[in-house]
């Protein structure tokens, strides 16, 4: 009677063995894709390239505060998170976004759309690496990355975008390619006009408010100087005495700003003068129009520079 | 009948001792060689489908196992090492995901496996609880690694010294808990994901350290030589990555020179898969393109040649349990010749005796091929997990 009832147990235990479920499934970590591509970009032009060139079908996300420089912005983990779930990343290349390098980003999705143009970077000068030990290699001294300033540059970056577009939206090949066309259009006549301006304007000496010009005065071979003053900052004495330097050496009449500056600076500048023009990088998304048309008020910065060197 | 079957139960039941060694006996003869079998063939799913899953793995060029058992089961030695640029080799074709992977360090006992994000959508990982890693110096532990590690989402790990002799080596890196997964009864509940970039701030190849141009770092300065610092060893480095000092980490050249273990490399069809290894096909090619499951094959091939020596061995074995049984049961009637002339005296027909010695083995050896049956079940249904146990130790 044991054995039988030792034999009931065991049969009991295989049913309750055969019978037991698995865990219910749960959501997996990719969201649902949405019905548009969704683009994340690390730059207010790159955002601009990309919804040029995605038209509808693409939706273009370019989420640092309007007040950020997003050279030196640093995303929250909510943030970084965001960029995680897009389809495709747009990179400006030539280290860029410093906070790229120190985030996890799926590298399937990224795209450096300077990739293809690596042999025409502007490597920084003047920047304090080290190394460890006499044989430890040192560290990179970096890379000029306004990239966008020369158009030529800002057309290869379009066409990196497109492409990176095309590939993931096979069924927009045709509609991405004319609007590249368009886009490129823009960018020559942009060009154009920089590079006529700048003809005018020859050696005349031009002063920068930041070290963020290096692919403008490359591109048009302009005698700039790029100092480090901020449009919000009064300038004290020790930057009017370096200015002063430069001034002994090119005596500029000119100073571009990456935004409006101060009545006392322009004021101090007024004195020595020099006249202040606003020359935008438009790095972040400007308030109120397109990075196509601060970039023709611009030229127009540029065009009234070269007018005033004829007439001089 | 009923009283020949009565008897026989009686029988046996008087004798337990003698019973349950005889169904003991025989169960383990009919069941070993079974249950060995149900074993070995999950062993082989188990090891089969991870490496089905996995379409090509590369790396450099040697021992094509250890690369295989380290890129799919984390454990084996370091295969040869390559660098990222095989990675982004693999990615410029445009014939394949390139997903690299570090496996080198540990934490504790637990495999750190530096990767990207593409491994957790092509695993198709689960959170149990908080989310991927965003940043530098975080991490997503496998189940097991949590239960190992003892840590979850807030917590830490820290890296183990490669060696304990290392003196000179590496500081440990404190890395921030930020998720846990769900089991998959694979090698990735054993693992410790970070971002490529966190193994090799593990490795000391990125790293942060205090501002070598700041004058309160002149002690730890070698010699300047124009834009460039020399610094000696005395420069402390972070060893935990914080929202204060995330800032001072930095790269010594270029990425793509920096240390990998291997590439899985995932095609986008099957042209372009076969096109990829077409591609390491040159002699003097430095790198190996492997399919795991051609690996894994030959391994499982070594397997089942042992399992049929066991097996062999098994059967012998059982051939002489079964003729000590058919012993024991000849020597048995003969110590009951007794009882069996007691029977025949007292109305019991030679057939009617004869049915009940029948049946006494009969029952014998039905019971212990049903529990034999019972077992096999039961080890069928628990081998996956028996297997994953094994198979992750």
């Amino acid at each position: 009677m044991r054995l039988a009832s030792s034999f009931a147990f065991i049969l009991l235990l295989i049913i309750a063995a055969c019978g037991g479920n698995g865990p219910e499934p749960t959501a997996p970590i990719a969201e649902e894709a949405p019905d548009r591509l969704l683009v994340y970009t690390v730059s207010y032009p790159l955002a601009y390239f990309a919804e040029r060139l995605g038209g509808a079908e693409v939706e273009v996300v370019f989420p640092a505060p309007p007040d950020e420089d997003p050279a030196f912005w640093s995303p929250d983990a909510e943030t970084i998170a965001a960029y995680q779930n897009a389809d495709l990343i747009l990179l400006n290349g030539a280290g860029y976004a410093k906070w790229v390098e120190r985030a996890t980003l799926p590298s399937s999705r990224l795209v450096d759309t300077t990739a293809n143009a690596a042999d025409r970077l502007l490597e920084l000068s003047g920047t304090v690496t080290h190394s460890h030990g006499p044989e430890g290699e040192h560290e990179h001294q970096g890379w000029a990355f306004t990239t966008w300033l020369d158009p030529t540059l800002a057309i290869e970056q379009a066409r990196a975008v497109a492409a990176a577009l095309r590939s993931r939206l096979p069924e927009s090949d045709a509609g991405i390619a004319e609007r590249l066309v368009a886009l490129e259009d823009d960018l020559t006549a942009l060009d154009a006009r920089f590079a006529a301006a700048a003809e005018s304007i020859g050696e005349e000496p031009l002063l920068f408010s930041q070290p963020v010009y290096q692919y403008f005065i490359h591109r048009y071979q302009l005698n700039g100087h790029e100092i480090h003053w901020e449009p919000d900052v009064e300038p004290d004495g020790k930057m009017l005495s370096e200015l002063g330097h430069i001034l002994d050496h090119d005596a500029a009449r000119w100073m571009l700003w990456e935004g409006v500056p101060m009545d006392a600076t322009v004021a101090a500048l007024d004195e020595r003068e020099i006249s202040s023009v606003v020359f935008s990088p438009c790095a972040n998304t400007p308030a109120q129009v397109d990075w196509l048309t601060v970039m023709n008020a611009n030229a127009e910065a540029l065009e009234t520079i070269a007018a005033a060197h004829r007439s001089h | 009948m009923r009283d020949v079957l009565f008897l026989a139960w009686r029988y046996l039941a008087h004798n337990r001792v003698k019973t349950v060694v005889l169904v003991g006996s025989i169960m383990l003869i009919v069941y070993l060689p079974v249950a060995l079998r149900v074993l070995v063939t999950q062993s082989a799913t188990e090891l089969t489908s991870r490496a089905e899953a996995t379409p090509l793995l590369v790396g450099a060029k040697g021992s094509p196992l250890e690369l295989a058992l380290s890129s799919l089961y984390f454990s084996a030695d370091t295969p040869e090492l390559t660098t990222h640029a095989e990675a982004s080799r693999i990615a410029a074709t445009n014939y394949a995901t390139s997903i690299p992977l570090y496996v080198r360090f540990k934490a504790r006992s637990q495999p750190i496996v530096g990767t990207t994000l593409d491994y957790f959508d092509f695993r198709s990982l689960r959170f149990a609880e908080g989310r991927n890693m965003t940043m530098l110096g975080e991490c997503v532990l496998g189940s097991r690694a949590a239960e190992i590690l003892e840590a979850g989402v807030g917590g830490s790990v820290v890296s183990s010294p490669e060696s304990v002799f290392d003196i000179a080596g590496v500081y440990p890196l404190k890395m921030h808990v930020v998720g846990v997964l769900e089991p998959t009864f694979t090698a990735d509940d054993e693992a410790v994901f970070v971002d490529l970039k966190t193994a090799w701030i593990v490795q000391g190849l990125v790293h942060g350290h205090q501002d070598m141009a700041a004058p309160e770092a002149a002690p730890g300065v070698l010699a300047r030589e124009g834009d460039t610092i020399i610094a000696n060893a005395s420069v402390v480095q972070y060893t935990e990555i914080t929202p204060d000092n995330i800032d001072s980490f930095h790269f010594h050249g270029s990425l793509d020179d920096y240390p990998i273990s291997a590439v899985i490399a995932v095609p986008h069809d099957q042209k372009s898969g076969t096109i990829l290894m077409g591609r390491y096909e040159a002699p003097d090619e430095p790198m190996q393109i492997l399919k795991p499951t051609t690996v894994i094959d030959e391994l499982l091939g070594t397997i089942f040649t042992v399992q049929n020596f066991v097996v062999a061995g098994m059967l012998l074995v059982g051939f002489a349990a079964l003729a000590t049984a058919s012993l024991v049961f000849i020597l048995s009637l003969r110590l009951r010749q007794r009882e069996i002339e007691t029977m025949a005296r007292i109305g019991g027909s030679r057939l009617r005796v004869a049915g009940v010695l029948v049946t006494e083995v009969a029952v014998v050896i039905g019971m212990s091929i049903v529990l034999a049956g019972i077992l096999t079940l039961l080890t069928a249904r628990f081998a996956p997990a028996v297997v994953r146990v094994l198979l992750l130790q």
